[in-house]
């Protein structure tokens, strides 16, 4: 049982894990570790099955015009294909600066943790025939991969998550607003950020998602330090986003800080919770397993 | 409260370092990127209140700290609450000089003294170390009952003793105690003349007490003196009396009543006697006793006998003939062979007066006579030139021609005379030997009025009978061992060997130098007349001039007995001083470490 975990990437330190090579490698190995550590699932599996022919209509997409029937009764048709996946899921990550910031060297950043978890969980539900899409956001949408789930969906995926981002502010509620035009059927969202933002604005769109009938999970990164405040004695802390600067001993105020911090995440908790969404607190040095598992966990919950 | 080592308080400047870092703690430390820096705000906001209680109460107790080192730096002393004292090393100083025998209200102020004093040992404890010092420095130490019987034993002195000694024996004593709380409990009568000059005792805490009655009027005899000290037989007593009037005074002689009279304030009385004693005879000058009994009584000695024949030779000169003519005419000397008068080429009796020969050829015979007789000196080269010479009696007195005076292997010889640094004129056991003929040619001395007192001083008093002469001195002094004497009789007739010095004996009187049993001088011992002053400093006066560490005044005899142990009651604030900061530093911790138990279980 303990070889087995062993071996099981979506258990490993996730620094370690990092630097065994890129993301989608990385991101190969959670997802095949995770899957391997998963039972049997009672629902059936997902496939694109052939529905039916239409006449072709202009604006169609060449590529689904059926070339064989063209041929033999020159007639133009085009074929439909019953869409039998019941999930279209878009990742919203936040890649504002903050999100570039780790408490020890020997640790992700929370983007960097954000990223590779994002891949994994892309990679985990198109395995699962769902559509998968991304949006990076900081303080204006910097990528956005529609849902598909084709092929190839996942590279493109990948090479939205390696595009540069690290704005300065956050802005949720946009980045939010817009997957939500993405995702024209109802779907899963899951937004991934360490959540340092208000509340209100986040709320208010979550409820509106909620609305619109989308299920949504919200994946809140934090640095262990985050949640303890770095070992600095008397030191100036500023945050990289805001410019916020707060001095502050460390030895003074470390209890009420840590006070503080367990006081957010219940009010996050409260807040999402009384919207209908899901939330879940990730430290950035959890394996990737424990985050991967709470989302797909969310998933499974779906019709 | 006091210091030892007061500049150390400025340690307490340190304090501006926790103030400092109070009040800049704001604007130090490293800039650290930290994204949730609102959580921090928020909880600062949220416990500013808390943070800020917590860090005044922080900086007060690190201020506390630094000030409760700095204070035990500067070594603090300060009484303690409580009854008793610490075991405290002390020496009492008792001014039992003869000024204290003075008696006031009935009783001798010596008595009070030791009356204080015992109410001191009465407070004493066993793990106390005590000391008396006698103002002479006499120490004595031991236990409550041996300080008791000492302090009943104890006797005015006969004279000022040494106050300063006292005290730096009394010090040194403590001192050495190794015991923490070290005090000098000093009770005299501040006789200005006794406490002139004091010297510092930098370490030493005294309690000092002074009487603040009225001062005693006191009559004395500050002079009681035989002129010259041998009469042959005649002479005269000078006498001096320290009195506010008119005063009658008595004169003895060996016992013997043969001078009253009446003298005025400060008048110097003389009184002329040939009496019929003969040899080294003991003599007093007294007053009627008055509240200080001791100085009115003074002692003189003198040595009575008859007039000594003296034959002139012709080589000594007119001059001296002439002069020995008046003092015969004035019975000081007579005719006769006790005493030769000679050039010293023609000595051949001693006791002599020897002059250089007039004639350089017979200066020959004068060495090989000194020789023949005894005397080793010898005549040397001839100096001329005018000279001045030094010696008693001899002031304006020149040489122009002289011989050198060369002392031989074992001369002992007194110099009555010297020109330059060569001695001029030197006596010995039973001669007197002149460098220079005694003649206008070589001196002036036969020209000078002081010539024949001089002559007749040589005669009657170097020549004549025992070579031995009067000594004065003060009570519990050292003199040089005279030559000519080898004991000392005492009054009752008892003879003590005399050592390497001769040890004045501690009480007034006359006594008697002796040579092989013979009475050949007298030792006078009389107390210093500055005793009979009574004027006193007052207690606050007195402690100024005690150039010690600190004084404490006692009003009154029972405040000075309580005030004995005040160094005991003093102690040292520097152990309780580390024990707050120690305590403050502990409450520091807690304080810091509370802050560690508030966290969350999250």
């Amino acid at each position: 049982m303990e070889s087995t975990q062993a071996l099981r990437a979506d258990l490993f330190d996730p620094a370690s894990l990092a630097a065994l090579g890129r993301i989608e490698i990385v991101a190969r190995w959670v997802v095949d570790g995770f899957m391997a550590g998963l039972h049997r699932s009672p629902r059936k599996g997902f496939s694109v099955e052939f529905a039916d022919y239409r006449p072709y209509q202009a604006g169609d997409d060449l590529r689904y015009i059926d070339w064989k029937i063209a041929a033999r009764s020159d007639r133009w048709v085009v074929r439909q294909y019953e869409e039998e996946t019941n999930l279209r899921a878009t990742i919203v990550l936040d890649v504002s600066r903050s999100m570039a910031w780790t408490g020890s060297p020997e640790r992700l950043t929370k983007l960097q943790y954000a990223e590779r978890l994002s891949a994994a969980l892309a990679l985990l539900l198109l395995r699962q025939r769902d559509a998968i899409g991304l949006i990076r956001f900081d303080d204006r949408i910097r990528s956005a991969v529609p849902p598909r789930a084709r092929h190839g969906q996942w590279r493109r995926v990948i090479a939205a998550l390696e595009e540069p981002g690290e704005g300065r502010a956050s802005s949720a509620p946009q980045a939010l607003e817009q997957a939500a035009r993405l995702i024209s059927r109802r779907g899963l969202i899951v937004l991934i950020s360490d959540l340092l933002m208000d509340t209100t604005d986040v709320e208010r769109a979550m409820r509106t998602l909620r609305a619109m009938g989308h299920d949504v999970t919200v994946l809140h990164i934090l640095d262990p330090a985050e949640r303890d405040l770095p070992a600095a004695g008397e030191a100036l802390f500023v945050d990289p986003e805001s410019e916020l600067a707060v001095p502050a001993s460390v030895a003074d105020v470390r209890a009420a800080y840590q006070n503080t911090v367990v006081e957010v995440i219940d009010e996050w908790r409260s807040v999402l919770g009384a919207a209908g969404v899901s939330y879940e607190v990730v430290s950035t040095d959890a394996p990737f397993g424990v985050p991967l598992r709470r989302a797909f966990a969310v998933r499974q919950q779906l019709p | 409260m006091s210091f030892l080592a007061p500049l150390y308080l400025a340690l307490g400047a340190a304090v501006a370092v926790p103030l400092l870092i109070h009040l800049m703690r704001r604007r130090i430390g490293a800039r650290i990127d930290f994204p949730a820096a609102r959580y921090l705000l928020r909880a600062e906001k949220e416990h500013s209140r808390t943070l800020k209680i917590r860090n005044l109460l922080l900086m007060f107790l690190r201020v506390l700290t630094i000030l409760a080192i700095a204070f035990a730096a500067a070594r603090p002393l300060a009484e303690w609450v409580g009854a008793g004292h610490a075991p405290t090393a002390l020496a009492i100083v008792v001014d039992n000089s003869l000024s204290s025998s003075v008696v006031v209200n009935g009783h001798p102020l010596l008595a009070e003294f030791k009356s204080m004093v015992r109410d001191v040992l009465s407070s004493a404890t066993s793990a106390d170390r005590m000391w008396i010092v006698t103002i002479d420095g006499n120490v004595r130490g031991g236990s409550v009952a041996l300080l008791r019987d000492e302090i009943e034993r104890m006797e005015a002195i006969s004279g000022a003793g040494d106050p300063g000694l006292a005290l730096s024996r009394a010090a040194a004593v403590v001192r050495a105690s190794g015991l923490g709380a070290r005090q000098i409990a000093l009770v005299t009568d501040g006789q200005r003349t006794e406490w002139q000059n004091v010297p510092p005792l930098a370490d030493a805490q005294i309690v000092l007490y002074v009487p603040n009655g009225p001062v005693a009027v006191n009559r004395a005899v500050t002079l009681a003196e035989a002129r010259p000290s041998r009469w042959t037989p005649r002479g005269e007593i000078a006498a001096r009396f320290q009195s506010t009037d008119s005063t009658t005074y008595r004169i003895t002689l060996n016992g013997r009543t043969f001078a009253r009279g009446t003298a005025a304030p400060n008048e110097e009385v003389t009184v002329h006697a040939s009496p019929p004693e003969r040899g080294w005879l003991a003599g007093t000058v007294e007053l009627e006793p008055d509240e200080l009994a001791a100085d009115n009584s003074r002692p003189f000695a003198v040595w009575i006998g008859p007039a000594p024949g003296v034959t002139v030779s012709p080589g000594a000169g007119q001059f001296l003939k002439d002069a020995i003519d008046v003092l015969k005419s004035s019975s000081r000397v007579v005719d006769g062979h006790d005493i030769a008068v000679v050039s010293a080429d023609e000595l051949t009796t001693l006791p002599a007066l020897i002059v250089a020969p007039n004639d350089p050829v017979h200066l020959g015979a004068a060495n090989r006579a000194l020789e023949r007789m005894g005397i080793p000196w010898r005549f040397g080269l001839r100096r001329s030139g005018e000279a001045s010479a030094r010696g008693p009696e001899l002031d304006g007195v020149t040489s122009t021609a002289r011989y050198e005076l060369a002392a031989q292997t074992g001369a002992v010889a007194d110099t009555l005379a010297s020109v330059g640094q060569e001695a001029w004129i030197v006596a010995g056991g039973h001669y007197v030997l002149a460098g220079s003929p005694i003649s206008p040619d070589a001196t002036n001395l036969p020209v000078r009025a002081s010539f024949v007192p001089w002559l007749g001083g040589v005669l009657t008093e170097r020549l004549v009978g025992e070579p031995g002469q009067v000594l004065a001195s003060e009570p519990g002094k050292h003199l040089p061992r005279p030559r000519w004497a080898d004991g000392i009789e005492t009054a009752d007739g008892q003879r003590t060997p005399i050592g390497d010095a001769l040890d004045v004996p501690d009480r007034t009187g006359t006594y008697f130098l002796t040579l092989n049993a013979r009475r050949v001088g007298a030792l006078v011992v009389a107390p210093p007349s500055g005793e009979s002053v009574l004027d006193r400093y007052s207690a606050r006066d007195l402690a100024q001039r005690l150039r010690v560490n600190r004084v404490l005044v006692a009003p009154d005899a029972g405040t000075w007995a309580s005030l004995s142990f005040r160094a005991a009651a003093r102690r040292s604030l520097i152990e309780p001083a580390l024990i707050v900061a120690l305590l403050l530093l502990v409450a520091e911790t807690l304080v810091i470490r509370r802050r560690a138990a508030l966290r969350p279980a999250a």
